[in-house]
Order: C-alpha cells, then sequence, then structure tokens
C-alpha cells in the first residue's frame, strides 16, 4: 500500500475506495490502516507537495552553527518554530547544527537568518551560509524493502 | 495560479483529510464541486506547481535509520564528474554543489540513507575510492527537530 501510494496517489473523488480496489481489501481497512500509520507517525503526511520556486519562494540556502552542547535544544527548538525552516537537523560535528531556509528573495532570507542567529546569540564567525550553486540530484523516494 | 487554486493549496498542502471524499469540505468552502478541486489539482501537478501529490512518509520510522550527510572538497574542474558519479546510487537521495568560505571548502553535498551507520560508512568509503576524493566528512545526523515541505503557500 505504501509503495504504491507513494508514486502513483490515485487522484479520484474517493481516493481510499481507489486504493482498496487495487489492493483488493474494503475503503474502510485502507482507511483504518492509514490511520494507524499516521497515528505511529510512519506517514508524515497525505497531500501535495509544492515546487518552492512555482510558490514564489525565490531564495533558499543551508545554514550551518556551532551551538554549545548545552543550549542545542533550546536553539533547535527556537529554529523549528520558524515556517521557513523546513529541515533540521542536529548533526555530529562542531557545525552541530544544520538547518534550511526558504524566503520570497535574499533580502527576506538574509533578515531572517539574522533574526535566527541573533535569537540564537551566536557569533557570525559560529555560522555557515552555504546556499547551492547547482543541483544534481533531488529525490526523496525511500525504497521500502 | 488563481485565487481558487491557492486557497485549494492552502487548505490541503498539510495534508487532505482521511475522510471518504476528502475534497469535499475545501469544495464546499469555496463554492465549487468536489471535481472541480480534483481538476484544479491535476492541473497544478501537470504544471509542476505540485511537484508531487501522495504519502511522505517519515523515514526514521519506515526501515531506514542512518541520515548522514557527507561533504566533499572536489576540485573545481572534477566537479561535475564527482557529482555526477555520487548521484548514481540509489543510496544518495540529494546530491549539490553548495558555495564555499575560506575556512569551509567541502563543495559537494550528498545526503545518503542506509539501515545503520556502519553501513553507510563503509559506503561512503567505498565510493571516496571510486572518485578519488580524500577530503570528506560524514556528518551523522543526531536528532531530527524539522522535517517538512520546504515549498508552502501564506496568506
Amino acid at each position: 500500500m505504501l509503495e504504491k501510494a507513494q508514486d502513483e496517489f490515485p487522484l479520484t473523488i474517493r481516493p481510499w475506495a481507489s486504493m482498496a480496489q487495487e489492493l483488493g481489501i474494503s475503503e474502510k481497512e485502507v482507511m483504518e490502516r492509514l490511520d494507524v500509520l499516521v497515528e505511529r507517525g510512519v506517514i508524515r503526511k497525505i497531500g501535495p507537495s509544492l515546487d518552492p520556486k512555482r510558490v514564489g519562494l525565490r531564495a533558499s540556502t543551508l545554514i550551518a552553527m556551532k551551538v554549545p552542547e548545552n543550549r542545542i535544544e533550546n536553539v533547535a527548538n527556537m529554529v523549528s518554530k520558524y515556517k521557513e525552516v523546513s529541515h533540521c537537523y542536529q548533526r555530529e560535528h562542531d557545525y552541530n547544527l544544520w538547518f534550511t531556509l526558504a524566503a520570497h528573495n535574499q533580502i527576506e532570507l538574509e533578515k531572517t537568518l539574522e533574526e535566527i542567529r541573533l535569537g540564537a546569540n551566536i557569533p557570525e564567525s559560529n555560522v555557515l551560509n552555504l546556499p547551492s550553486t547547482r543541483v544534481f540530484k533531488i529525490d526523496v523516494r525511500f525504497q521500502l524493502t | 495560479m488563481d485565487n481558487i487554486d491557492f486557497e485549494i493549496l492552502l487548505a490541503l498542502q498539510d495534508g487532505i483529510p482521511l475522510e471518504r471524499e476528502p475534497y469535499s469540505t475545501v469544495a464546499t468552502r469555496l463554492a465549487i464541486t468536489p471535481d472541480e478541486v480534483l481538476e484544479r489539482l491535476k492541473r497544478l501537478r501537470e504544471e509542476k506547481v505540485i511537484r508531487k501529490f501522495g504519502l511522505f512518509l517519515r523515514k526514521n520510522t519506515a526501515g531506514v535509520v542512518a541520515n548522514a550527510m557527507v561533504v566533499w572538497e572536489v576540485p573545481s574542474n572534477r566537479v561535475q564528474e564527482v557529482a555526477e558519479y555520487l548521484s548514481k546510487f540509489r543510496e544518495v537521495t540529494h546530491c549539490y554543489e553548495r558555495r564555499t568560505t575560506a575556512k569551509w571548502r567541502y563543495n559537494v553535498y550528498t545526503v545518503i540513507h542506509g539501515a545503520e551507520r556502519k553501513i553507510v560508512s563503509e559506503f561512503v568509503n567505498k565510493l571516496a575510492k571510486a572518485v578519488e576524493i580524500e577530503d570528506y566528512l560524514i556528518l551523522f545526523s543526531v536528532s531530527e527537530f524539522v522535517r517538512r515541505s520546504t515549498g508552502r503557500v501564506e496568506r
């Protein structure tokens, strides 16, 4: 069910009924199974993902910060509240907090970054701003088997 | 994208409801039919405003465990060759060239997923030998704080 629905989700009035038909089970069972998977956190979302450039988000970057270990959780939670942040990870390195920022334009992006940096109380010298210059691959389909 | 498209995306971008007819609520609110909602979604997908419509999994609970960002220092005249080679592997889910700074010279970034760290490390070491790059760092993730769609509409 997950394999099929990742790639070929049916855009129909009753998508769960469509999936049920493909799988040979009832619509109710499809909905119950999906409900469990959403509840357990296996499924993050069922719906559309939008191309940021097509919805006006023209500036984006990857940021790395050196955050003192005793503050990393607080800073990460603060960063996570920004809707401009889509990915935020703690990683094993001196630069231990990595997050992506998207904005409508460069000015907006830099304003948000500065606000985050000041809010986190991190000196500029402990921040890396790493915009992409070329994209070679962007594919997040996870093989389940 | 017109105003109705915008409203549909605003309503559904965080997920469609697990109801038998998921598009009925937004259709009623916008005074259109569910069929029209679907037609608009299909068109937006054709126009590639919608990159993908379907299920999005949370990778750390779907059996894929080790997430590593590997950053490589690649001579600029070899970036295309090396990046294209690394991108061939299905374990490499993303590959970007990024700006460098005076002190941070890594220019090629790959995100690699694997079942466990040891497997990822071995895999990366093999890649490094194959592309003859010695300067690289494997940055394993310790915690995931945020993972959501980059593209969003806001009022």
